[in-house]
């Protein structure tokens, strides 16, 4: 019998120019360069299609949510409500009902903070974070304990940047009522092992929740087999507008938890004697929403589901070990965050030269970067550094773009040198 | 690197070798100024005789837009009252805002005026003036980081 070869059909190359022309802002030139975006961990740029989705929306159907019977209100109305399908898909979320739609991860962490956190702690209750936490996981937990008496609890990180699980695992002690966790660090770009520490959360009846603003635009996320209690992103990083995001929390919990805001949109019935509440997710969505970044957030998400997180990611790790290597390369350069597993983030200080001078000196040069303590002052501390330049890239970015940005660290370093 | 209106040679020579730097052996004023969210430190010392700046020094650690500043602000300071230093403050408020394009009386300071472009970046200049005036004022400490 003759064997037929087979023959495994090639995975199609990645080319991040294809996907570059869909960036509208990508062609636009900074001090008469071209400019070269590096900075997605703070926002990311638009696909022409998010952009249509949110001119189409004032042009065509414009009209409240959930409440207009006329065409516009029903066109309007499943436009907004596909982008909650879209998002259970996106995150393998059991039940479009999970999804609660924020204005991004600061409302949904704040949302668990005082809905869920704040009925259960008492005094000498503990909640646990970890070093590379943003502002925005450690501050709406301050808040809280201040008004019950409980404390914050800090899981540490190996200087390479990596939390020691471990040691978190250790820290879930009784008193521990909640977890809190950064999927992928915005300054390290440290991928935490989030299956491992919910396994361990789970078998001690400890919810965690999970901050997946940095790991949404990177990776393929399932939190189902994350295993964790809750879920947050942010849109505006997704690709998608400004003004929008997700908390995704276990159905049993979204039902014990009260309202967080009061308002229209979030109730059944209301009279002056009592009023009764929608239902999950709607409980927790007072007022009229930011239908146009919904919408546009549901063209985002499509449009990334159309690449593939797989192949995105694959990208962006190529991209990462390239980028790594270059900036290495630089003599006096000191990379923070070296982790393994980690998303494309390069955090950086130069011997000699301010993080802030050195993006400035970038931006003359079209090179957008951040400098500061990029909303992590306790990972800022940890460090020892007041602040740090940071490189984060996402698959629009290319090999000739971290060139030319390592040149021109050179022309940087030479000038201030 | 060269088209830079900001980093002009002049700015980064104060940068790279500032006039004034050090300490005063004996001051009559000082104030520390710091940006914690930069990372910028800077000592002023001061030395006023007759109600007029003497002799003015400053050590510390900075960016080069911070630094530069200090360094050309050391050189117009002598001979100066508080209420006229508190005058030149707002000419250079006004023209890093934008409000001025330069000033006879800043020299070397008028390349701050790219600063309107970068409002962010403006609290680093600002710092060397805003310590000076604390120290003159009597107070020990400055800051130009409200809000972050």
């Amino acid at each position: 019998m003759n064997a037929v070869p087979i023959v495994k059909p090639k995975p199609a190359q990645f080319d991040p120019l294809r996907y570059r022309a869909d960036f509208p802002l990508l062609a636009r030139r900074v001090h008469d360069k071209p400019l070269i975006y590096f900075d997605n961990a703070n926002t990311a740029q638009k696909p022409q299609a998010v952009i249509d989705a949110v001119d189409r929306y004032y042009r065509e159907f414009n009209a409240n949510v959930s409440r207009a019977v006329h065409t516009l209100g029903e066109e309007a109305t499943s436009a907004y409500e596909a982008t909650r399908d879209k998002l259970a898909r996106f995150i393998n979320a059991a039940s479009r009902d999970e999804i609660v739609l924020t204005s991004g991860t600061t409302q949904a962490i704040n949302t668990v903070a005082y809905s869920f956190a704040m009925p259960r702690l008492k005094a000498g209750d503990e909640i646990l974070v970890t070093t590379m936490e943003h502002h925005s996981n450690i501050v709406p937990w301050q808040l809280v304990c201040e008004r019950t008496g409980a404390r914050l609890k800090v899981a540490p990180i190996t200087p390479a940047g990596e939390l020691i699980a471990d040691r978190f695992i250790k820290m879930l002690t009784p008193s521990v009522k909640l977890a809190a966790v950064v999927h992928v660090s915005n300054v390290l770009g440290t991928v935490n092992p989030v299956r491992e520490l919910a396994k361990a959360c789970r078998a001690r009846g400890i919810p965690l929740l999970v901050d997946g603003s940095q790991a949404a635009p990177h990776l393929p996320i399932d939190v189902q087999a994350l295993g964790c209690d809750f879920y947050t992103l942010t849109g505006h990083k997704l690709f998608g507008p400004t003004g929008t995001g997700m908390l995704w929390a276990r159905r049993e919990w979204l039902e014990a938890m009260p309202p967080f805001f009061g308002g229209g949109e979030m109730i059944k019935t209301v009279s002056f004697e009592k009023t009764t509440f929608a239902d999950p997710p709607h409980k927790f969505e007072a007022g009229t929403p930011n239908i146009a970044g919904f919408i546009g957030l549901g063209a985002a998400l499509d449009y990334v589901e159309a690449i593939g997180r797989d192949r995105i990611a694959a990208y962006e790790r190529d991209l990462l070990v390239y980028a790594t290597t270059t900036l290495k390369s630089v003599p006096g350069l000191r990379l923070f965050g070296e982790a393994p597993h980690k998303a494309a983030v390069l955090s950086f200080l130069i011997d000699g030269i301010h993080a802030h001078d050195l993006a400035t000196l970038l931006d003359h040069e079209g090179i957008a970067v951040r400098s500061g303590h990029h909303c992590a002052h306790p990972l800022m501390q940890f460090f020892g550094v007041p602040a740090t330049a940071r490189a984060s890239l996402a698959f629009y970015n290319t090999r000739d773009e971290v060139d030319r940005f390592v040149a021109a660290i050179g022309r940087v370093r030479k000038l201030l040198g | 690197m060269s088209s830079s209106n900001l980093y002009t040679q002049s700015v980064i020579d104060h940068y790279r070798a500032p006039r004034n730097f050090g300490v005063l052996p004996a001051p009559t004023h000082a104030a520390d100024g710091a940006n914690p969210l930069c990372g910028d430190t800077l000592r002023m010392e001061l030395r006023c005789d007759g109600g007029r700046v003497a002799e003015m020094s400053f050590s510390g650690e900075a960016c080069v837009i911070a630094t530069a500043t200090a360094s050309m602000l050391s050189e117009l300071v002598v001979d100066r009252s508080a209420g006229e230093l508190a005058a030149l403050e707002q000419v250079f408020i006004s023209l890093v805002g934008g409000q001025i394009f330069s000033h006879d009386q800043l020299g070397g300071l008028n390349a701050m005026r790219e600063l309107a472009k970068h409002p962010v970046r403006q609290k680093c200049a600002l710092l060397p003036f805003a310590t000076l005036r604390a120290a003159l004022a009597g107070l020990t400490s400055a800051t130009t980081e409200g809000s972050n």
